[in-house]
């Protein structure tokens, strides 16, 4: 029988599941993926976490909790950086351990170290031990890493032309349906984590899209674009989402066809603490583009991001074309 | 019969009801409680309304706003229903055409709107918390037994400054028995009350933004003379209270009613009589999936009008009745 190998749907899922889905598959494995966010997921989350622990690292342990019972080994690896000094958000690097202590009755995890900080050196050494969970093959598990690496290259090539995970067939993220050409593009910046999972995000991204609003995220940008805007920091960004974050506000700033900025952000979030302010700072310093802070948390009511969204579209509207006709309803 | 148009804004703590002509001259206003019964409210005030002006008017449109829009929307057939920001925005600027940034205050909201020749240019809504909002004066007031119609007059009197700390609802209030038992006087505790209130507002809402005159100040908590006089103690800068301060919410949604019917030819309004229609909510959870939304059925005079709660649009989808859905 297959070993079935367990995915939360939670934090860089939505960065990475696309390559180690395929490394498993390929190695002969099943992966089995948490349900999508529910209300029942973010209830076990919160009440299974530290309480210092930001929304999405809650629902990430809702997600462990929902898939614990029918796995043979959790991949839950401890990232800790991925590109070379920088750093993850630092409850990345004790996720493993955080999981472990706060749930009960888990099954293995898979959580190996990812250190780039210094060098890839290791990546492969790396790879082996999450493979060899599987088999103990070393050609089989460098195949399956290609298969996986290509396999993620495709997806963030996807992502780049503005198909989001959201607009991607669930499982597979394979192309799911046609995104429609809108008239204002905004910028939403935040955690991948944030920005993709619809029922955190109180689905955001459709939510502007219904509004006739083009969405641009940090992941749909260039990536040397990201890296020349991000250099214009006085001091270099450590955190590599922070510096994504960065590098696409700074390119929103000058980018004329970009209407304004909205950044999401999740209540406890230390590293938004930091990023949110210093773009908020820089944006009003050194431009007039309408920029806001969404903050999410475990409330229900969605009101409040509603009224700010269709306030922060009517003066968007309102602002380019200086006359009042903007719709009245929405 | 004058033609007229309506304007409705349902909050958190309070419901008003404005009554435009077509010169833009406000006939008649309303505030009444809404006390966690927006249902009910919307209908006293129609009713209310219905005897001061219904002889005499006739309805040519009608807006909604505030955080109850949608319901009331459904309930009045409304022709425009819209945020808070953009309403107050659109009220202020007929006012003061010239005006460069609201400081609006009520219930359980706080939102500062900044704007530039004539359009909104920035905004900002207090976050979850709920400090420095007319909520919070109101239960001091209370707990003071002082009528918070008198608060801003009482902090008016204040000799000596008092310091309380606004940062936190739960603090101040701590703060404020503190200094009581210290023995300073009730009117240096109001008026240090005022004075932090107006410095939370400014560092939550007010931070990284230009605030330049001129400063209109409305919503309900406007109406405290001691506020005021804070606000314009620390910006150093006149602030104007319009005459409609309390009711510019629907003051906003009146001219947005006068905008789209100008626009489309015609009203949705329902009439003056629904304040007579047996309005029901139910509510069921829907066990489709594990998100288990709160699914409202709003029926009017027993037959279904509008259904809201769900996030995937199984329910809201069903019946067509206006093709907008309640957050």
């Amino acid at each position: 029988m297959d070993i079935k190998i367990g995915i939360p749907r939670g934090l860089l899922y939505y960065y990475y599941f696309p390559l180690w889905n395929k490394f498993f598959e390929t190695l002969g494995a099943e992966v089995v993926v948490s349900q999508p966010t529910n209300k029942k997921i973010i209830e076990n989350g919160v009440k299974n976490t530290v309480d210092e622990a930001c929304l999405p690292v809650k629902v990430y342990h809702g997600h462990v909790m929902d898939l614990k019972d029918r796995v043979d080994f959790l991949f839950v690896p401890k990232l800790m950086s991925i590109y070379k000094n920088e750093y993850i958000c630092p409850k990345f690097c004790g996720l493993p351990e955080m999981v472990s202590s706060s749930v009960k009755d888990l099954p293995p995890l898979i959580d190996t170290v990812i250190n780039f900080r210094k060098s890839r050196k290791k990546l492969f050494k790396a790879v082996y031990e999450i493979g060899s969970h599987v088999t103990k093959n070393v050609s089989e598990i460098e195949h399956a890493y290609s298969e996986g690496i290509t396999n993620y290259h495709n997806y963030r090539a996807l992502m780049k032309q503005g198909i989001l995970p959201i607009d991607m067939n669930k499982d597979h993220f394979q192309k799911r349906k046609v995104i429609s050409v809108n008239q204002q593009k905004v910028v939403l910046l935040g955690h991948p984590y944030n920005l993709y999972d619809p029922l955190l995000s109180m689905n955001i991204v459709e939510k502007l899209r219904a509004k006739d609003v083009m969405v641009i995220t940090p992941e749909m940008m260039d990536t040397a674009t990201i890296n020349r805007y991000a250099n214009q920091m006085d001091k270099k960004m450590f955190w590599s989402f922070g510096r994504k974050i960065m590098g696409t506000a700074f390119y929103a700033m000058e980018d004329p066809t970009i209407s304004g900025m909205i950044y999401l952000s999740s209540f406890g979030c230390g590293l938004d603490s930091v990023i949110a302010d210093i773009a908020e700072r820089r944006v009003r310093r050194s431009s007039k583009k309408p920029f806001t802070v969404l903050t999410l948390d475990e409330h229900t009511g969605e009101a409040g991001i509603d009224t700010r969204i269709e306030a922060f579209v009517d003066m968007i509207r309102w602002r380019e074309k200086n006359e009042n006709n903007f719709s009245s309803h929405g | 019969m004058k033609k007229c148009y309506l304007g409705i804004d349902v909050g958190s703590v309070s419901t008003n009801i404005a009554v435009m002509d077509h010169e833009k001259n406000i006939l008649d206003t309303l505030y009444i409680r809404t006390q966690g019964k927006p249902v009910q409210a919307i209908k006293n005030g129609l009713q209310e309304m219905k005897n001061r002006v219904g002889n005499n008017v006739e309805i040519m449109g009608v807006g909604t706003t505030g955080s109850g829009r949608q319901l009331a929307g459904i309930m009045v057939g409304a022709d425009a229903v819209k945020n808070e920001i953009t309403a107050h925005g659109v009220a202020a600027l007929n006012y003061v055409p010239d005006v460069r940034t609201i400081i609006e205050i009520g219930g359980q909201d706080s939102k500062i709107i900044l704007l530039r020749d004539g359009i909104i240019y920035d905004f900002a809504m207090n976050t979850v918390c709920a400090a420095g909002t007319g909520s919070f004066l109101d239960r001091q007031a209370e707990r003071l037994g002082i009528p918070i119609e008198e608060f801003g007059t009482m902090a008016l009197q204040s000799k000596a400054p008092v310091r309380i700390a606004g940062r936190c609802a739960v603090f101040a209030e701590s703060d404020m028995i503190h200094k009581q038992q210290l023995g300073h006087n009730q009117e240096d505790i109001i008026n240090g009350l005022c004075e932090a209130m107006a410095r939370n507002y400014l560092n939550n809402l007010g931070k990284g933004k230009e605030i330049t005159a001129p400063v209109i100040f409305q919503g309900g908590v406007a109406a405290n003379i001691g506020i005021r006089k804070a606000f314009e103690r620390l910006l150093g800068c006149e602030i104007c209270v319009p005459q409609y301060a309390n009711v510019m919410g629907a003051v906003g949604a009146c001219l947005l009613a006068k905008e789209e019917v100008a626009r489309k030819g015609k009203t949705d309004f329902l009439g003056f009589e629904i304040a007579q229609s047996e309005y029901q909510v139910k509510s069921f959870e829907c066990e489709h999936c594990p998100n288990l939304c709160e699914v409202v059925q709003f029926h009017r005079d027993s037959s279904l009008v509008a259904r809201w709660g769900d996030k995937c649009g199984r329910w809201n989808n069903l019946k067509d009745y206006r093709d907008e859905k309640l957050a």
